[in-house]
């Protein structure tokens, strides 16, 4: 069941208003670890301490501060920084619309569910539309003292939001400085019907969170007293560049 | 190689594998304080504190503790975290490919880079290249810390990038919030269609900036040019005469600062 809604607002475009409410769409469940005083099993808490004292520093006596230089701050109060917070408003702006597919997925951040709050004729015409055109809109609006970039998309008869990194806060490729290799055309060539070879629907259903199980068994394992086996983490031989092409043709012979 | 390494192994499909690192490929874009001492203007760092003795702990007498009972824990090693799923905590296998164009974005988590380490460089680049004219890219697991991940492994821009995904029952459903009534109004729908048209442009993310960094990196530079500068002491570096176990809590608490930016 999708939970309650987060925060409502306004769809706007051109002289168009959907009102909506926000929904969150994922919910994780991780098993949580405490960290314990081994000799003791003490659970130890974070605590902020002062490099040149040595010693734990309480919240009042923490300011903050942008290092300008080596060991050089400007001291930032905490209302000058709530005065840089954007002006909260109801308002999810619509700038323009682009094709789904022009949207690299390392922009993708997180997904919202819209849901209509109130009546409008608004609300599924948009999403019959947006589905027939295969477009998404690029919006922008304030929510919990932040300024959010995001896509409108639509997915069976809802809308959804699903949020954007901004552009600097993806790294470019180019500074991972990549070498270039030459490859051949019959390497390239058996590689391609590898992939194809071994290519099947996305079938997300397939895929459990075994770990979580098999460390949830190890745990219960653990308070019954048992030993646990230490196994070591299994690592591949790297494949030659000259035994490329080899491994190649016989990963396809494998397959076919 | 220019970035850090997040992880290092070996990314494998079939019979060929490729010796790789993981990295970040994004990097949050807010703008990042140190928080200091307010006394003496003395950066402060994250440290594991004992409450009961009144003291920093040292990360080699720290360990990690399922919580079973009040104050009862189970105890949990590095080893016996790894030795949970030990094949792919140092491989990342692909174990079949498929068009990106079916993954819902609702799945997409968080992304990466793959870049290759020495000898894999070439094994690398044919994967870059014929996922790219294939269009397709590799689904694996991996165990990376304390969770195993559902990984799709793309190519973009001559890079592998290699993206988080959620399991399917971490999707909440959303028939609650679906509208009962699914009728369209044809009318206003061909006239929503008019107005999309009108509003179509290319997708340019270098067009948004984030409103609330734009206005503090404003008052920063507004409270250079007053020149209101504090300086923190200076520390002394530890060479010898503090006890040994704190220097390499100095530098743990440093690397995982350096992960965390």
């Amino acid at each position: 069941m999708a939970a309650k809604a987060i925060w409502k607002g306004n769809l706007r475009w051109g002289d168009f208003n959907v009102p909506v409410k926000l929904h969150t769409a994922i919910k994780e469940d991780r098993i949580q670890f405490h960290l314990l005083h081994k000799r003791d099993h003490v659970k130890l808490r974070q605590q902020m301490i002062c490099a040149y004292e040595n010693k734990p520093v309480s919240t009042e006596a923490q300011s903050k501060g942008f290092e300008i230089e080596d060991g050089k701050y400007i001291i930032v109060d905490p209302e000058e920084l709530e005065q840089a917070s954007p002006e909260s408003g109801r308002v999810i702006e619509v700038h323009e619309f682009v094709k789904t597919e022009q949207i690299d997925p390392l922009f993708l951040e997180r997904v919202y569910y819209l849901e209509p709050d109130a009546y409008s004729k608004g609300y599924n015409a948009l999403v019959g539309a947006l589905k027939e055109m295969d477009v998404e809109g690029v919006c922008t609006w304030t929510m919990r003292k932040r300024s959010y970039l995001g896509a409108l998309q639509t997915s069976g008869r809802i809308l959804r939001l699903n949020t954007l990194r901004y552009a600097d806060e993806v790294i470019s490729v180019k500074s991972l400085e990549l070498l270039k290799i030459p490859l051949s055309e019959k390497e390239l060539k058996i590689g391609s019907d590898l992939i194809n070879q071994l290519t099947g629907p996305f079938q997300p259903q397939k895929f459990e969170n075994e770990h979580q199980k098999k460390l949830q068994h190890l745990i219960e394992r653990k308070a019954r007293g048992e030993e646990i086996a230490v196994l070591r983490p299994r690592r591949l031989k790297p494949t030659a560049p000259d035994k490329l092409l080899q491994a190649l043709e016989a990963s396809l012979t494998k397959v076919a | 190689m220019a970035v850090q390494g997040i992880w290092s192994g070996t990314i494998s499909f079939s019979l060929v594998a490729i010796p790789v690192q993981l990295v970040k490929a994004v990097e949050p874009g807010h703008v990042s304080f140190r928080v200091l001492h307010s006394k003496d203007y003395s950066p402060l760092q994250r440290r594991m504190f004992c409450p009961e003795e009144d003291r920093i702990v040292p990360p080699d007498e720290i360990i990690r503790g399922y919580e079973i009972g009040p104050h009862q824990y189970v105890l949990i090693t590095d080893e016996e975290l790894e030795s949970v799923s030990p094949e792919r905590s140092r491989t990342i296998e692909i174990g079949e490919f498929i068009d990106m164009k079916e993954v819902d974005s609702i799945y997409y988590d968080h992304p990466y880079y793959l870049v290759p380490t020495k000898g894999g460089e070439k094994a690398y680049q044919l994967l870059v290249e014929v996922m790219r004219r294939t269009n397709k890219a590799g689904l694996a697991k991996f165990v990376l810390g304390e969770r195993e991940y559902l990984v799709a492994v793309k190519s973009t821009e001559g890079a592998l990038a290699l993206i988080t995904l959620h399991y399917s029952e971490e999707i909440l459903a959303d028939e609650d919030i679906t509208p009962r009534e699914g009728k369209i109004e044809v009318e206003e729908k061909d006239r929503i269609k008019k107005s999309i048209r009108k509003m179509m442009a290319d997708f340019e993310p270098g067009k948004y900036a984030d409103d609330r960094r734009k206005k503090i990196v404003d008052l920063l530079k507004k409270k250079v040019k007053e020149k209101a500068l504090v300086e923190a002491p200076e520390v002394e570096e530890e060479e010898g005469g503090g006890p040994p176990d704190l220097v390499a809590a100095l530098e743990e608490s440093m690397r995982k600062v350096k992960k965390s930016r």
